[in-house]
C-alpha cells in the first residue's frame, strides 16, 4: 500500500512538472548591424540566456528588423538598438513604444541620458562617465596618457575573465565595449523574464527599472539610474593594459561619481 | 526484502568505517602561491606547507578523515594527501578547471567544473569519472545532502541552484536565486539548505521537502559580498563570510536575523567550523591569513599567517 502511494505521488509530481514545463518563447527585436562586435555580443548573450532557459523553461530568439518593420509590430517585449543617436531618440519617443524597454547598445552620447526618457536604457558608459573617470585618474596621475574603456580583453576580476574566455572561445576575437554592452542587454532581459515569467513589455520595463540586481561580471550589482544609464565601473587603459578601475578608490559618490547622476 | 538487505549492508558499511584519531590539523589552500598550509588548529601554529599543484581551491576530507582532497584548478586535477602522515599521494585527473567539490557519504566527490558548465562525479580512490552532469554557467558551490540523496550546485552566471538526484545523476529541479550564487550548505538534519548570492547580497533558505525558497534576506552589512556558509552542529546558528566586508556574519539559522558579527581579515572567503561548533576558521584572501573565531564570544582570537591568497579550509577534528 505504502509503495503504491509513493508511486502515485511520483506519478503526480511527474504530471504536474510536465504541465508546468510550457516553454516561454521570448523574441527580442533588434535594429543594427548583423555582423561585428554588437552582433557577436548579442549572440553570446542569447547562448547564455538559452542555457539558463533550458533549465528554467524559456527560449530566446533574436529578430533583426528595420525601423519601419518595428513600427508595424505589436506585442513587443523589448527592443535592442545599435543605431545612431537620432534613430534611438525617435524610436524611444514614439508613442507606440512608450512602455517598452528600448536598449541603447552602442552610443555613448550624453544626450540620450540627459533626455531622461522612462523607456530608454543605455548600457554602455556615457561620454561624460568616461570623462569623469579620466578626470579622477589624471588628478592622481597628471602625466598619464591613459584612456577609458567600458570593457577590456584582459579584465579578469569579478569573473570578467570567465566571460572573456567564453566569448573568445565562441568567436575567436576579443570582447570589446560593444560586445559587452550587447551581451549585457540580453542577459538583463533573460534575468528579467526568468523572474517575472512574463513577456509583457510594460512588466519587463518596470522590472528592469525598479527591481533588477544584475551581475554584469563587472563587480557591484548593476542597476539603472533615472537617466536610464546602467551603473558600472569603467577601466583606465594605457598601452592596451588596464592600469586602474574608476571610480577610483576613495572618490565620493562611488559609481555615481561618473556621469550624469540623475534627472533632477 | 531488497530494501532490508540494502539497509543492513549500509549499516555494516557504516560501522566498519574505522575512524582515525583526529590530528587536529587545519589545511588551507593558498590559491595564488600553489601551496597548502598545515596548521595545528588547537594552537594556531603552522606545522608545514605542502605543494600539491597549481591553483589549489576547493578542499575537503574523505568521510573517514584519512585522506585530504584538494581541487587543483590549474592542473585540472584532484590532489590527495594522507592526513596522518602528510604524504602526498598521486593526483587524479578531474575534468576541465575543477573549482570546488563536496564529498558524498559513500566517498565519491561531486565537483564543479567552472569553465565547462558541468558537475563531475568522481571516485577518488580509483580516479574513475562516474558521470558528467550539465549545469549552468560558472558552476561554483557544491553541497551533498546529509543522506546523500541530493547534490546542490550553484551556477554563478546563470543564477541557479541545480538539484541533482544522486541515484539518477540528473538535474531534477532548478531554483532561480539572486545574482551570482556562491556558497551552499545543508542543515545537519537535512531539512533546509542555504545559498548565498554574492552580487545580489542575499542569503536564502531552501526547503528541502519541495526544493523551493522558503525565506531570504539581504545581508545588511556595508560592502558585504556573501560567500561561504557554515551551520552550527545544533542547526540553530549560521555563519556567513562576506568577502570585502571583512566580517563573519552570525545569523539565526531559522529566521536569518543577524545576531552578531566578528571582524576577520580582508576578503574573507572560505570557512570551516570545528566539529563541536566552538571555533570557526576563515580564509582571508587579501590579508593572507586565517582567522580563528571563538563562536561563543563572536570574536577573532587569533590571525595566522598562511600562503598567498588563502581560499578554502578543511579541519580534521
Amino acid at each position: 500500500m505504502q509503495v503504491i502511494k509513493s508511486w502515485l505521488f511520483v506519478l503526480l509530481i511527474g504530471l504536474s512538472s510536465s504541465l508546468m514545463a510550457e516553454v516561454i518563447e521570448v523574441r527580442l527585436h533588434y535594429v543594427g548591424p548583423t555582423e561585428g562586435s554588437v552582433w557577436q555580443g548579442l549572440q553570446q548573450g542569447l547562448d547564455e540566456a538559452n542555457i539558463q532557459g533550458d533549465f528554467l523553461g524559456q527560449k530566446y530568439t533574436l529578430q533583426p528588423v528595420t525601423p519601419a518593420q518595428l513600427m508595424a509590430l505589436n506585442n513587443v517585449t523589448a527592443i535592442l538598438l545599435a543605431t545612431d543617436e537620432q534613430q534611438i531618440l525617435d524610436l524611444a519617443q514614439s508613442e507606440k513604444f512608450a512602455h517598452i524597454a528600448i536598449f541603447n547598445l552602442s552610443s555613448d552620447a550624453d544626450n540620450l541620458r540627459a533626455a531622461c526618457l522612462d523607456n530608454l536604457l543605455s548600457i554602455p558608459a556615457s561620454h561624460k562617465m568616461k570623462q569623469d573617470a579620466l578626470t579622477q585618474w589624471l588628478a592622481q596621475h597628471p602625466q598619464s596618457t591613459a584612456h577609458v574603456q567600458g570593457w577590456h580583453e584582459d579584465f579578469k576580476k569579478f569573473a570578467a575573465g570567465q566571460l572573456n574566455s567564453r566569448f573568445k572561445k565562441a568567436y575567436g576575437v576579443v570582447m570589446d565595449d560593444d560586445a559587452w554592452s550587447a551581451w549585457a542587454a540580453v542577459k538583463l532581459l533573460s534575468d528579467t523574464v526568468a523572474r517575472t515569467q512574463s513577456i509583457d513589455g510594460a512588466v519587463t520595463l518596470n522590472y528592469l527599472k525598479n527591481d533588477i540586481t544584475f551581475d554584469g561580471q563587472k563587480g557591484a550589482s548593476a542597476t539603472f539610474r533615472s537617466t536610464g544609464q546602467l551603473r558600472q565601473l569603467v577601466l583606465l587603459v594605457q598601452d592596451n593594459k588596464i592600469v586602474a578601475e574608476a571610480p577610483l578608490r576613495g572618490v565620493k559618490g562611488g559609481l555615481d561619481s561618473l556621469g550624469l547622476e540623475s534627472c533632477k | 526484502m531488497k530494501l532490508k538487505q540494502l539497509i543492513l549492508t549500509s549499516l555494516v558499511l557504516v560501522s566498519a568505517t574505522a575512524w582515525a584519531d583526529p590530528t587536529y590539523r587545519l589545511f588551507v589552500t593558498n590559491e595564488k602561491d600553489n601551496t597548502v598550509s598545515v596548521i595545528d588548529s588547537r594552537t594556531g601554529l603552522l606545522e608545514t606547507t605542502l605543494e600539491l599543484g597549481n591553483r589549489p581551491r576547493g578542499i575537503d576530507l574523505s568521510p573517514d578523515h584519512k585522506t585530504l582532497y584538494v581541487a587543483l584548478s590549474g592542473d585540472n586535477a584532484i590532489g590527495r594527501v594522507d592526513v596522518a602522515t602528510l604524504e602526498i599521494l598521486e593526483s587524479l585527473s578531474a575534468g576541465d578547471d575543477p573549482e570546488t567539490f563536496d564529498v558524498h557519504p559513500n566517498g565519491n566527490l561531486y565537483l564543479s567544473n567552472e569553465d565547462s558548465a558541468k558537475a563531475t562525479v568522481m571516485n577518488p580512490s580509483t580516479g574513475e569519472i562516474i558521470e558528467e552532469i550539465r549545469v549552468g554557467l560558472e558552476p561554483e558551490g557544491v553541497a551533498v545532502s546529509p543522506d546523500g540523496s541530493r547534490v546542490l550546485v550553484t551556477s554563478e552566471s546563470t543564477n541557479m541552484v541545480h538539484v541533482i538526484d544522486t541515484a539518477l545523476h540528473k538535474v531534477v529541479t532548478n531554483i532561480l536565486v539572486a545574482a551570482r550564487p556562491r556558497g551552499l550548505a545543508f542543515s545537519h538534519d537535512g531539512l533546509r539548505a542555504y545559498v548565498s548570492s554574492e552580487i545580489g547580497n542575499e542569503i536564502a533558505i531552501i526547503d528541502t521537502k519541495t526544493y523551493t525558497i522558503s525565506d531570504k534576506v539581504v545581508v545588511d552589512i556595508p560592502r558585504s559580498k556573501p560567500m561561504a556558509i557554515q551551520i552550527s552542529p545544533d542547526d540553530k546558528t549560521l555563519y556567513l563570510t562576506t568577502g570585502r566586508a571583512a566580517k563573519v556574519v552570525i545569523m539565526d539559522a531559522q529566521t536569518l536575523a543577524i545576531k552578531s558579527t566578528a571582524d576577520v581579515g580582508k576578503r574573507v572567503w572560505g570557512a570551516v567550523l570545528s566539529r563541536d561548533g566552538s571555533m570557526l576558521y576563515t580564509a582571508n584572501g587579501v590579508s593572507n591569513t586565517v582567522s580563528m573565531v571563538d563562536t561563543a564570544a563572536s570574536k577573532s582570537i587569533m590571525e595566522i599567517e598562511v600562503g598567498h591568497g588563502p581560499w578554502g579550509l578543511a579541519l580534521d577534528d
